[in-house]
Formats: C-alpha cells, sequence, structure tokens
C-alpha cells in the first residue's frame, strides 16, 4: 500500500506509473489525510532532513470532504485498486460525519489517531484509550467496509491495538511517525516539531509490529521506514500481513515497484532454500 | 529515476562547483530552463533526499548542474569523480515564464539556472534573451561561469560586496539605477535578502517581478506537500509543482525574511 501523505491527492500518480504498473505492484491506496473543512496546513518551514530520516510537520493540509469527493477521489478510483481514505478529526463527531460521507464511495477507511503535527485531535487520541474505544466502536457502526485505524508509535500503544481489535477494527496500521524535533537555527532558537519517519525508525517500528502482532488477531499492516525488498520481508517475517511505504515515495515516486520486484525475488529465494534444505 | 554518468564535476569557484552528468538525449529534449532535477547522492541512506538542483546547461547529451557547498549533501556531491553513476528524478517544476524585455537579477548561486535560459534564448527556442544580466556575489572569488554567460552577446554587469570587480554594492544596486533609467520586466534568483530588496524595488517602479525561490524540498512531485511558500491572503503555493518562480506580487512578503 502507499501511505497516507506520501503521493499527494493522487492528481499525478500516472505521471510516474502507467496504469497497469499500479494495478500489479499496489494493493491499495491510502489517501492524504482528509477533514470535514478544508485545512491549508502548517506554516513552513514542514520539512528537515534527520541522519536517514525525515521529520515533517505538513498539518494535514486537504481541501476538506466535500472537495475531496468531487475533484480528488474519482481521479484515485480510477486507478483501479482499493482506495482507503485517511480520515482526521479533531472530535469523534468529525470522523462519524466523513465516515458517513464516505459510505459506498470508498473501499476502506483508515482513522488517524496518532498525527504529530495538530494542535487537536491527532496523537492526544492515542493517549486515550476511552475516546479511541468510543471512536472505533461508533465509526465501526456507520462504516461496514474495512476499517484500519494507523496508531501511534508512543503512548499506550498495546492497550490502544487491543482496543481497536475489540470494537471492531478490521488492522491496524503500525504506526505512524515519532514525534521529534530538530533545531534549525541556534541563537535565536528556531526549532521544527514534527513526525519523524524513513529509514532512520524502522528498528523501531519493526519491534512495535513484531509485539502487537502477538497481542492481537486482526492483521497488523507495517509501516516505518521501507525502502526495499528486504525491509518489507522483515515486516512480514515479523508479523505485518501487509505493509505501507511512506518516505520512500519522496525519494523515488516508482520506489514501489523497485521493493514489489525485490520481494518477489527474495521471496523466490527462500522458497527454494527451504525447498532445497 | 534515470541515471546518468558524471563527465566532470570540477571546482569553478569558491565553494562553487560544475557537475556534468552524460544522460540520453531523448530525456534531455524535455528539459526547460527554470525547471530542476533532484539527485541522489549515494546508495547509502544519508543523505536520505535526493537534492534538488536546477539545471544550469545542456551541451550535447550533458546536462550541466553549478552548485555550491551549502550541507551535508553538496559537500558529498562535491566528492563524486567522473565515471560514477548517479541517480535522478526530473525535470520537475514550472519552467521560467516566456518573458520579453526583461532582466536578470542573480545573487551568488542564483546565477546557476540562467545558462540554460540564455542557451535556448540564443537558439530562439521559446525563450526571449534577456537585455541585461546583473549579477552579483559577496566576493570575485564567489562569481562563477563568467566566460560563459558572455559568450550570448547580452550585457553582463557584475557587483561584488567587497569591490573586488564590478560595482562594490549590492547587485539590487545596480539593478534598481536600471530600472529607474527603463523600467521593464525582471526575473531574480538569489538569497532571500537580495530576493526581498527586488521585489521591493519591482513594485516602486512597477514593473512585473518574478523570483524563483528556494525553501525545503522533499519529493519534488506534489506528493508530500512540504514545500510551501506562503502567498497573500493566507494561501499556499507549493513550489515544486506551482514553481520555483512566481510573481512577486503573489508572494507573502513574511516568507522572504
Amino acid at each position: 500500500m502507499l501511505a497516507s501523505g506520501t503521493w499527494g491527492l493522487g492528481e499525478n500518480l500516472d505521471n510516474f506509473f502507467a496504469l497497469k504498473e499500479i494495478k500489479e505492484n499496489i494493493g491499495a491506496l491510502v489517501t492524504k489525510g482528509v477533514s470535514v473543512n478544508p485545512r491549508k496546513g502548517n506554516l513552513p518551514p514542514r520539512i528537515f532532513e534527520t541522519p536517514c530520516g525525515l521529520i515533517n510537520s505538513i498539518g494535514i493540509e486537504n481541501p476538506g470532504i466535500k472537495e475531496f469527493k468531487r475533484n480528488y477521489l474519482p481521479r484515485i478510483k480510477s486507478y483501479g485498486v482499493p482506495v482507503i481514505v485517511n480520515l482526521y478529526g479533531e472530535e469523534i463527531e468529525e470522523f462519524l460525519e466523513l465516515s458517513q460521507e464516505l459510505r459506498g464511495e470508498a473501499d476502506g477507511l483508515e482513522l488517524n489517531i496518532s498525527c504529530p503535527n495538530v494542535k487537536k485531535g491527532g496523537l492526544f487520541f492515542s493517549y486515550d484509550s476511552k475516546t479511541v474505544s468510543k471512536l472505533v466502536k461508533e465509526v465501526r457502526e456507520i462504516w461496514k467496509d474495512f476499517l484500519a485505524v494507523k496508531l501511534s508509535p508512543v503512548g499506550p500503544v498495546y492497550e490502544i491495538a487491543e482496543i481497536c481489535e475489540k470494537y471492531g477494527a478490521d488492522a491496524v496500521v503500525v504506526a505512524n511517525t515519532y514525534p521529534a524535533l530538530a533545531v534549525l537555527e541556534f541563537k535565536p532558537l528556531k526549532i521544527l516539531q514534527g513526525g519523524l519517519s524513513g529509514p532512520a525508525i524502522k528498528p523501531l517500528t519493526l519491534r512495535l509490529v513484531y509485539e502487537i502482532s502477538k497481542k492481537i488477531r486482526i492483521p497488523v499492516i507495517g509501516c516505518g521506514g521501507i525502502v526495499s525488498g528486504k525491509d518489507a520481508l522483515e515486516y512480514l517475517l515479523c508479523g505485518a500481513k501487509a505493509f505501507q511505504v511512506g518516505t520512500a515515495n519522496l525519494i523515488d515516486p516508482r520506489v514501489s515497484i523497485k521493493i514489489i520486484k525485490e520481494l518477489r525475488d527474495l521471496k523466490n529465494g527462500l522458497c527454494c532454500k527451504s525447498n532445497s534444505s | 529515476m534515470y541515471e546518468g554518468k558524471i563527465v566532470f564535476n570540477k571546482k569553478e569557484a569558491k565553494n562553487i562547483y560544475l557537475l556534468g552528468i552524460e544522460i540520453p538525449k531523448n530525456i534531455l529534449k524535455k528539459f526547460q530552463p527554470g525547471q530542476f532535477l533532484k539527485i541522489k547522492i549515494n546508495q547509502r541512506m544519508d543523505p536520505l533526499i535526493p537534492r534538488p538542483f536546477t539545471i544550469h546547461a545542456i551541451e550535447e547529451n550533458i546536462v550541466y548542474i553549478l552548485y555550491q557547498i551549502v550541507g551535508k549533501g553538496t559537500k558529498s556531491l562535491s566528492k563524486l569523480r567522473k565515471g560514477e553513476v548517479l541517480e535522478f528524478l526530473g525535470p520537475l517544476g514550472k519552467p521560467f515564464p516566456k518573458l520579453k524585455n526583461y532582466i536578470i537579477c542573480a545573487g551568488g548561486i542564483g546565477i546557476a539556472g540562467f545558462g540554460f535560459l540564455l542557451q535556448k534564448s540564443a537558439n530562439k527556442r521559446n525563450f526571449y534573451p534577456p537585455e541585461t544580466i546583473f549579477y552579483g556575489a559577496r566576493t570575485k572569488e564567489e562569481l562563477a561561469r563568467l566566460s560563459f554567460l558572455k559568450r550570448f552577446g547580452i550585457p553582463v554587469k557584475i557587483s561584488t560586496d567587497d569591490g573586488s570587480k564590478g560595482y562594490r554594492g549590492f547587485v539590487t544596486d545596480m539593478v534598481e539605477e536600471e530600472l529607474k533609467q527603463t523600467p521593464r520586466t525582471v526575473l531574480a534568483c538569489g538569497p532571500k535578502s537580495m530576493l526581498k530588496r527586488v521585489a521591493e524595488i519591482g513594485k516602486k517602479y512597477k514593473v512585473k517581478t518574478y523570483l524563483v525561490m528556494e525553501t525545503f524540498l522533499a519529493c519534488g512531485t506534489g506528493f508530500c506537500m512540504g514545500c510551501v511558500i506562503p502567498l497573500k491572503r493566507g494561501k499556499y503555493a507549493h513550489l515544486c509543482i506551482d514553481g520555483p518562480t512566481f510573481l512577486a506580487e503573489e508572494i507573502a512578503l513574511e516568507s522572504l525574511s
């Protein structure tokens, strides 16, 4: 899957892929976070590179659900793979409104309870198990199709994962970015607070996937620093049933094709090895 | 991403290097002045994100990148040698607008993108040549590619902060003097402080002013929405798909400070 926020709103995906390539290599497209009302996003700077990682603070820039449905969703659907809409709300009611708006319009939802770059909602949900219980339960009543929750890698992660399972989520995405900070200027001190992604976080998220997949029965979708087929295979071997590619799309928009090819080659290699032993 | 072989990577001026990458002509054909490439510096993951560089010039099947060492990425780039293979993405961004009767104002490494514009306009390929090029740097040692720039028969007026070559002072002083005499469109690229001054001068003399902007940039493809430029009336543009060249009157001045 292509992870939320790493392929825009799908306006120009076909500049980089033939439709056939999308169908053959991408299992699902997870859209950028969509909110009830349009959001401009955060002031710049929004990104900063760290060793093997990227801190971002985009702030869920999006046109709002009405405009998204009218002008973006049809194009995303035209790529011919399942579309999972990432939802962002500051209150539970907003998630419910968004779920209602998307009934019959998308193949799945991914509830974003883990964005570190907003003043309300986002990551704050991930510290509050009662709110998450209520959120998942109430969205589940409205939304009958595939429902995933994108967890934060910080906070009571295991408890939140169990709650998602208990209240009817079909999968959890492990995980969003790590709350992080970069110093941009020393004097006067200028900082960027955002979420860290990229290969720097892979060992941390891989551990979370490993632990969480032992605690719950619903599928864990691994997401964190995958840039190669080997990374993807590691996630699958450590308990993930699927994986998302995020930051790597910003390095090379066609990276998912390379990852899938490498993964197929590696799996073929593993298969042959076990057969011959 | 495409691959290209380095044919040279040589020091051109103080901290400024000229990189030549050999790439197939069918890819080069797509390049337009004002666009940029994202170059992957190495196959390790640090630096992680390929760095954006404007296209400086094209000759035969070689694309020229003129770059200044400013950080980890460009320092690593300067260490690469002839024969090594680089991966790159592009062309990205919108070309320069097609202007007539205009001048160029370049500060420091801001000169880089204008070489290709001069080449294309000399060949009368959709672009018109500027009337004059105003090019400033801190010192004589930081001026790059002067003989190349002078090849096109267009006046190149130089300034240095320390007076070691040309006019002593800022390039914007010369631009203001020119606009006072002959108001005309300005196309400018350079440090933020210079762009801000150009915007002010352009407003004062009521001329169309285009600024080539810079900001932190990750994807270069419109995917991440990281490279926003604040516009007036509280809106944002995305440098990689809406720019990098913007009309000064549309930009919020705080983005230049």
